[in-house]
């Protein structure tokens, strides 16, 4: 009876230290919708990217038998296959530019970005977000809100950064809101994330339409992507144009990230320095109201 | 005749239940951290079974025990930083899989019924579903699309289907073996 009522004991305490956790899990939870506890956790979310993102060193067996190297070489060749990847993007983007660049006079052009290119370490297309976690982060030159591409376009941006990794969220989540207008027609719309291969867009001009199949590009606008990037092809379904997003169709596991746009402030309003009133002192008088005085005072209403 | 109706013994079933959690946890261990390398399979793309909850479900079954607890919070912290969740929602979701396993052992007697024994992972893992789709839609403000996360599930049940043995604890916790 003693060893039935411990027992029965016991599996109370047990129900209860599982209540206790379940209630614990679910606070944290609801504490995590005030950005100032949200944000706490975030050095540790970055720290345990970094570990889980930072790339393995080679193993003994490896250099042994010969496969670091042929590994190293082959990362070499791909890192070129990117490289004219990158080129053969940044020439489709640039004549667009160039087009827009020949309407307006004495502009001139922009310098080609400079990135670090990392490794796509994990990858999760998870009902909460779909993002990537890449192997390079502050430490190797990453800015946050750096712009994530691969060989196919434009993959996201990043929006976690830890020192050895980044977080990129993909333009294909659902709430990524890209600018993107149609290389061809020039339309512009917001390409809202569908599904993990397709975009949608929304906002779209009611005079003009996309042409099937042509290329859609980021428009620039709002300042988080940089003008040109290829993000997919466009295609009809139904009364929505939809966007097979470029960067699924190369997707070679690496990505290069690139500073975002900087969108220097407008600077404020130039204040007008208050101009002294300057008294007219007649020849050996006293200060009098000579005509500089109906001056200062229409001055002083303009202002 | 005697030998006929002796059963074999393995290593596994004269293990107690400290080594089965251990080999248990080392297998979602194991599971987790491959989910978290691109998967395809000839360019298609593999849904990934939620590992922890084989162990929610498996460790359930022999009743309620603070070490099982503690792994699963421990598994369910790393799943939401990995999937970028908010802190703690995954820890929830396998310890309540985890609570209504261990309910559903003890008011089935361990589950020796083979209907039981399918219905029960099954019914869990539609609860789990619902909790794991229901987190996502109210954090991130919309419906989530609920296929790719069911087939997920599916491969989950699949799985557990075939491998529930290695989250079978043995016996309950505080029992002595081969006592009842």
């Amino acid at each position: 009876m003693a060893r039935s009522g411990r027992s029965g004991q016991k599996s109370g305490a047990r129900r209860v230290t599982l209540g206790i956790l379940i209630f614990g899990a679910l606070a944290l939870i609801v504490a995590q919708s005030a950005p100032q506890i949200s944000n706490f956790f975030v050095p540790a979310r970055t720290t345990i990217s970094d570990r889980i993102g930072a790339s393995a060193d080679t193993s003994l067996w490896a250099q042994i038998s010969g496969q670091a190297e042929r590994e190293q070489r082959i990362r070499q060749l791909e890192n070129e296959v990117r490289d004219l990847a990158r080129y053969k993007a940044a020439a489709i983007s640039m004549a667009e530019r160039m087009e827009a660049y020949e309407s307006i006079l004495n502009l001139m052009g922009e310098p080609p970005e400079r990135g670090v290119t990392a490794r796509i370490t994990t990858v999760i297309d998870g009902p909460f977000a779909q993002t990537v976690l890449a192997n390079a982060g502050s430490l190797q030159g990453v800015v946050p809100g750096a712009v994530a591409l691969n060989e196919g376009g434009l993959v996201g941006r990043v929006i976690q950064l830890g020192d050895r990794s980044s977080r990129i969220l993909l333009v294909s989540n659902y709430q990524s809101q890209l600018p993107v207008l149609g290389e061809v027609s020039g339309v512009r719309a917001i390409m809202q994330g569908k599904d993990r291969d397709r975009g949608v867009l929304k906002d779209l001009p009611e005079a003009a339409d996309f042409i099937e199949g042509e290329r859609v590009l980021s428009s620039g606008e709002g300042g988080a992507f940089p003008r040109g990037l290829v993000v997919g092809t466009v295609t009809r379904q139904g009364s929505d144009w939809l966007v097979k997003l470029a960067m699924r169709e190369h997707a070679s596991g690496y990505v290069r990230m690139i500073a975002p746009p900087e969108i220097v402030e407008p600077l404020p309003e130039l204040e007008v320095p208050e101009v002294p009133e300057v008294p007219v002192v007649p020849e050996g008088g006293a200060p009098a109201a000579g005509p500089a005085a109906p001056a200062a005072s229409a001055a002083q209403g303009a202002r | 005749m005697a030998s006929g109706n002796r059963k074999r013994r393995t290593l596994w079933s004269q293990s107690g239940p400290s080594p089965r959690l251990i080999f248990g946890a080392a297998i979602i261990a194991i599971v987790g951290v491959l989910g978290m390398t691109p998967k395809a399979f000839f360019g298609i793309p593999l849904a990934w079974p939620f590992a922890a909850l084989w162990g929610a479900i498996g460790w359930g079954r022999a009743g309620l025990s603070l070490r099982p607890m503690l792994l699963l919070v421990a598994f369910g912290l790393m799943q939401d930083i990995v999937s970028n969740a908010p802190l703690g929602c995954f820890a929830m979701i396998n310890l309540l899989v985890y609570g209504l396993s261990a309910g559903i052992a003890d008011q089935t007697d361990g589950m020796r019924d083979t209907l039981v024994a399918v219905v029960g992972p099954a019914v869990l893992l539609v609860v789990a579903f619902l909790l794991v789709w229901g987190f996502a839609s109210i954090t991130i403000d919309h419906l989530v699309r609920a296929w790719p996360l069911l087939t997920c599930f599916i491969t989950t049940g699949l799985v557990y289907a075939f491998g529930n043995g290695m989250f079978d604890l043995g016996r309950r916790p505080g029992e002595s073996p081969g006592g009842s």
